[in-house]
Order: C-alpha cells, then sequence, then structure tokens
C-alpha cells in the first residue's frame, strides 16, 4: 500500500468519520435491542454495524480520491468487489428463497452474507460513479 | 486559493497532471487539488515539484 500525503491525510479523516460512526451504531443497535427486544442474532447486529462505518470510511475515501493506493490497479479490485458482491448477493438470495434468512422473526446469521453484499456493492457503485464524474473533470481540463 | 504559477510551469513544459504526479510520486488528483488550492502541500512534496519543474519555491509556491 504506497498511499500519498494528501491521500494519507484525507484517510486519516476518512477513518475518523468511519470510527465515530461505529459507535453510534454500536449503540444504536444496543438500544433497539433493548427496546424492541431480539430482532437479530448478535453476529448480524455486529455486522451491521461494521457494515455502515466500513461504507462510511469507504465512500469519504473515495469522495477524495484516497480509497485505492498509487500501486493498485482500480479495473482490478472493483472487478473483485464485483465478485465478492454477487456471490454474497447470491448467497442472500439463495437462504431468502430458502426461508432460512429469518427464524421466528429473528435475522440468523445467515443475513452476514447479503450484508456484506450490500456493502461491497454500494462502495463499488459510489467508486463507478465518481470515477465517471473525475473523467469528465479530467477531459474538462 | 488557486496555484496558477504551478498550473502554468508544468504546462510550459507541455507536462499533464499526470505526467508531473508520476515524476513526484503522488496522484494525478493530489496535483489537481494542489493548482485548484484545495490541498496545502508540504515543504517535502513542494521542493519534488519544484525540482521536476525547475523553478524555485518563491517561484511557485510564496505569495509575496
Amino acid at each position: 500500500m504506497h498511499f500519498d500525503e494528501r491521500q494519507e491525510l484525507a484517510r486519516g479523516k476518512a477513518f475518523q468519520y468511519g470510527f465515530f460512526t461505529l459507535i453510534i451504531t454500536a449503540y444504536a443497535y444496543g438500544a433497539s435491542d433493548m427496546i424492541f427486544g431480539r430482532w437479530c442474532d448478535a453476529l448480524v447486529g455486529v455486522t451491521i454495524c461494521l457494515a455502515v462505518s466500513m461504507c462510511v470510511f469507504a465512500v469519504t475515501c473515495i469522495l477524495k480520491d484516497a480509497y485505492l493506493s498509487l500501486r493498485e490497479k482500480p479495473r482490478t479490485v472493483m472487478t473483485m468487489f464485483a465478485l465478492l458482491a454477487a456471490i454474497n448477493l447470491g448467497f442472500g438470495a439463495m437462504y431468502a428463497v430458502s426461508g432460512d434468512l429469518v427464524e421466528d422473526g429473528v435475522l440468523t446469521f445467515r443475513a452476514v452474507n447479503p450484508i456484506i453484499g450490500v456493502l461491497v456493492l454500494v462502495i463499488l457503485v459510489v467508486y463507478i460513479v465518481n470515477h465517471l464524474l473525475c473523467s469528465r473533470e479530467e477531459e474538462a481540463e | 486559493m488557486k496555484n496558477l504559477r504551478l498550473k502554468a510551469a508544468r504546462a510550459a513544459l507541455d507536462m499533464s497532471q499526470q505526467q508531473l504526479a508520476d515524476a513526484v510520486g503522488v496522484s494525478r488528483q493530489t496535483i489537481n487539488a494542489i493548482e485548484k488550492g484545495d490541498y496545502n502541500p508540504t515543504i517535502k512534496l513542494c521542493v519534488a515539484i519544484c525540482r521536476r519543474l525547475g523553478k524555485t519555491l518563491d517561484e511557485l509556491f510564496w505569495e509575496g
């Protein structure tokens, strides 16, 4: 990993946003569990908190052009992300069809797959949209 | 504040932002941010840019 000085700075800020988001989501999950009762497995709750904070970190990095290091190839990384999203969402769809996703009104640990799938998909979409917008800016330069 | 002197010096050497970025080891967006005045570079990066463009720090970065 090799980031330049501006990217390091931007990533530091993004990490800060992600960290505070994690605190807020962890408290929100704890509070929802207390108020509404058990609505998901603990693993799913933790995964949701992590996914939201990682999403905040990744989106902030992408918007500041600091997500990929100077040596990483965007096409390779994004192809891998697309594959990862497809596999996880595929598993999610399979569990949803077989009815294993929710048991007795509680989101089971199998929901981890679709959550990760959605996270990766959001990162992928934001990256592509940002890339397209930056390309236009580059052409206008 | 925009750094038009940096942009002019780069253009005088017929260099793109990407070429300058590769030469000094940063991303194109970083050079773009410096030219637009959105990012204040460290002295280390300023020196690297000056060396590559054959200018002094005063000529490119001093706001007299």
